[in-house]
């Protein structure tokens, strides 16, 4: 990692080097250094981490997208898990507690679970799987730099983890009045959140930006 | 020793969605659009500490309703019970749960006033040119942005709770004002740490954009 020094000539400078960058939390001017893959590169002023670079993001992303996609519709369609009480039973799925808290006339909140535990989640997969398949198959798409962007947007409001441990506190809430059984859509929930998990993990955002910087230049020759 | 310089001193801008520099050619200290993602381009966050103001004391007005107004009430075999946060957490801890009465307490108590106060030290801090340390700050504002999520912890039990303790009279729970209240504090809260520019804390010179 090299430091920019102010002291340095700013008024010659035709064109910004494709290594620089900058500190996300405190705009310190850096010069980029190779690091190896998986190591990330913290920010010598302010600890911010700058960059992980990733192996073959592209392709695995892709992969788990679709693995994502595949088990997102079991996981909200079949049952988390189902509660009997004096011979009676009741059971949930993921919407369904969404549609409740509406029925009872909570409609923010009701939005608030709706959006944070399906839609949002949704649309992130949606997206990375339109801009991974385009870079794979090395297409270009005039909206790819749109979708990335709303896929950066979306990202801290897809909360899948947050609603799994919400499933867990409330098992142990319930456990003393009555008995529960968990449903086929918990398991498929659970490896929906381990595959998106992964995914997020193994996306090299930086990596995606100048792979879709490169398509539209190819585009536009 | 050479002095380190930041982007804005040498002139430009780096895009806060896909990190990209440019040169700060625009009027008034910023470029339309980022040539990579077309994200429109500031030097810093458009009146961040302002927006950040609005949104963190409108969450602090509706953090009282949110605890004070019941999140549920539970009724079973005939009693009913409304429970707030507050009261939440006690039952947990009367029925001895003690791990997940501390998750919910951290969650739905300790994370929103942490983070509220968190916000207004660095409000503070930076609009009175507090000399408290750029790392530490940096790195609570960091904090603020990573654990924020996690407070809406309730609001999904609360969800999970209405939908399957429907027993009509023997067992039901239905979702009080307060989870509404709960909701918003935790989105204004949110919304607030990512309104707030981190790199104000290094700026020495200005205040607000
Ligand atoms: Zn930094
Ligand atoms: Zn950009």
């Amino acid at each position: 990692m090299y430091f920019m020094s102010s002291e340095d000539d700013t008024l010659s400078l035709k064109s910004i080097p494709d290594n620089w960058i900058a500190c996300k939390d405190c705009d310190l001017l850096l010069e980029r250094v190779d690091t190896p893959l998986g190591e990330k590169a913290l920010c010598p002023r302010c600890d911010n981490p700058l960059y992980q670079p990733r192996e073959q993001t592209v392709e695995r992303t892709l992969a788990l997208t679709l693995t994502g996609l595949l088990l997102f519709i079991p996981a909200n369609l079949l049952p988390v898990m189902s509660l009997s009480l004096v011979g009676q039973e009741t059971s949930t799925t993921i919407y369904q507690g969404s549609l409740v808290l509406f029925n009872e006339g909570l409609y923010w909140t009701a939005l608030l679970v709706l959006f944070a535990s399906i839609v949002i989640p949704f649309c992130k997969l949606l997206l990375v799987l339109f801009v991974s398949a385009h870079l794979h198959l090395e297409r270009s798409s005039a909206l790819l730099p749109y979708a990335f962007r709303y896929y950066h947007y979306l990202d801290e409001w897809g909360m899948l983890e947050v609603y799994m441990l919400g499933v867990l506190v409330a098992v142990v809430k319930l456990k003393g009045m009555a008995s529960i059984i968990p449903g086929i859509g918990l398991y498929c929930f659970v490896a929906l959140l381990l595959v998106t998990t992964l995914m997020s993990s193994l996306l090299d955002e930086d990596d995606f930006w100048k792979r879709i910087e490169q398509a539209l230049k190819r585009q536009l020759r | 020793m050479k002095q380190p310089a930041t982007a804005r001193q040498m002139g430009l801008i780096r895009c806060h969605t896909c990190g990209k520099l440019a040169f700060d050619v625009g009027h008034d200290g910023y470029e339309e659009h980022c040539p990579r993602c077309r994200a429109h381009m500031h030097m810093r966050a458009t009146n961040s500490l302002s927006r950040t103001w609005a949104l963190l004391i409108t969450a602090a007005i509706l953090y009282v309703p949110a605890n004070v107004l019941p999140i549920m009430t539970v009724t079973y075999f005939g009693s009913g019970q409304a429970d707030t946060i507050m009261t939440g957490v006690i039952t947990l801890l009367q029925h001895g749960s003690y791990p997940v009465a501390a998750v919910i307490f951290i969650a739905s108590i300790l994370v929103p006033v942490l983070k509220m106060v968190a916000l207004l030290i660095l409000l503070l801090s930076v609009q009175l040119k507090w000399a408290l340390d750029d790392r530490q700050r940096t790195c609570m504002y960091r904090a603020v942005e990573l654990v924020g999520r996690w407070s809406m912890l309730d609001i999904f039990v609360i969800a999970l709770l209405v939908a399957l303790v429907s027993f009509g009279s023997i067992a039901q729970i239905i979702s009080g004002p307060g989870a509404t209240a709960f909701g918003s504090v935790v989105i204004l809260t949110m919304l607030a740490a990512t309104t707030f520019d981190a790199r104000l804390i290094w700026d020495k010179e200005v205040t607000d954009d």
